[in-house]
């Protein structure tokens, strides 16, 4: 729900436990309590997409058996699958640019146990027309950070399960080219097309590819998108990372991104989510201004988990049982 | 997990049998392990054991998969 600061403070006062993103001037002016948030002022809301400075949005954790709150770095991001509840569900947030991010996204999916743990959330980020910080809050303590993660852990009834899911318009064409990369990186300069070496700035180039169609992996039918951010003269930079050892193809082309994403939308049957966030790029590209999605609705963000990292990518989670 | 099931699911790592389920968290798990048993086709023992630690830990969510693999 999308709310003043004023209803923002009586249910934190009430002692509510909340997810909340918002632009950092209004989550600096929240109270200590069982919150957590992330800065951004590009917001969906039930009537529509838009940028706001003056609202803020809400999730109420009212499904939660217990919750617990904590922030990590770049050291230790990873206990969040120790220090996680048996059976739960975490919501973590970390702030675009950061070590914590980058750490995050290049080796969560080796991290054993991940998919253990239902894990979703987003990169929160700022309003692109200035020059702000992505800022992550733990309302517990009162702090914000720029370099830390924070994550909110919250324990379901036995009876009940979290199941994560996302909305991704992109697929591939088994036919194009297949192409490879040699790490797990932010920014490469070379990869291989079909097995031959090539310059990855290049070779767009040179193709006249259209980046706003990111690289898509088959996951066994899961597409995960890596974003393109920048084609330099040499080198490329991702929003999220690429893998060794995965096949990319670039994503067929959506002639009217924005039909095609509603189109996902009602295909796609989740009755209540509990949590959802949506790419900038999806709002971006897809003109979601204005533009309703309904039953989502959520933080625009930079970009969003669903246990790893991903990109123009819509992210929600219900609970069932 | 019964035989029919663990039949089914080697085929599917292996990458013999399709199976794309409308759980995320399932596909990411199945496409790790197929790349593992690709990189270590002995390995195919432990995948087994830790897909069915995966369904074992979502009982209500694996219902609905298992009976599709069944069924194929």
């Amino acid at each position: 729900m999308l709310i003043t600061l004023d209803d923002t403070v009586k249910l934190i006062e009430e002692g509510k436990t909340l997810h909340i993103a918002a632009d950092e001037t209004l989550l600096e002016k929240l109270p200590k309590g069982k919150w957590i948030g992330g800065t951004t002022p590009y917001i969906m809301s039930d009537d529509g997409g838009l940028l706001t400075k003056d609202r803020l949005f809400v999730n109420e954790i009212d499904f939660a058996e217990d919750t617990n709150v904590k922030t990590y770095g770049k050291y230790n991001i990873f206990q969040v699958v120790e220090e996680c509840y048996e059976n739960g569900l975490t919501i973590l947030i970390m702030p675009y640019g950061s070590r914590v991010a980058a750490k995050y996204a290049k080796e969560a999916p080796e991290v054993e146990e991940l998919l253990m743990h239902p894990t979703v959330g987003w990169i929160s980020g700022f309003d692109l027309s200035g020059d702000g910080e992505a800022k992550v809050y733990d309302g517990t303590s009162g702090e914000s950070y720029s370099d830390r993660a924070v994550a909110m852990y919250i324990k379901l009834p036995e009876n009940k399960t979290a199941m994560i899911n996302m909305i991704n318009i992109f697929t591939d064409d088994k036919t194009d080219p297949v192409i490879r990369f040699y790490n797990n990186e932010l920014s490469v300069s070379k990869c291989t097309v079909n097995g031959q070496e090539v310059n990855f700035a290049r070779y767009i180039e040179k193709k006249g590819i259209d980046t706003k169609m990111p690289l898509v992996a088959d996951y066994n039918g899961s597409y995960i998108n890596t974003s393109i951010k920048g084609v330099g003269d040499d080198t490329v930079s991702f929003y999220a990372p690429v893998f060794r050892n995965v096949d990319y193809r670039f994503a067929v082309k959506v002639d009217d991104y924005a039909k095609e994403f509603e189109k996902k939308i009602n295909e796609t049957g989740a009755v209540n989510p509990v949590f959802s966030c949506n790419c900038i790029l999806n709002y971006q590209y897809g003109n979601l201004y204005g533009h309703k999605i309904p039953p989502y609705t959520g933080p625009v963000t930079f970009g969003e988990v669903a246990y790893q990292l991903l990109n123009q990518t819509l992210v929600y989670c219900e609970i069932l049982g | 997990m019964d035989a029919v099931v663990q039949e089914k699911m080697i085929r599917i790592l292996k990458g013999e049998l399709k199976y794309t389920s409308s759980n995320l968290a399932f596909n990411m798990m199945i496409a790790k392990l197929q790349k593992r048993l690709k990189s270590d086709p002995a390995c195919i023992e432990a995948c087994i054991g830790e897909l069915e630690g995966f369904l074992a830990k979502y009982p209500i969510v694996a219902k609905v998969d298992l009976a599709n693999i069944v069924a194929l």
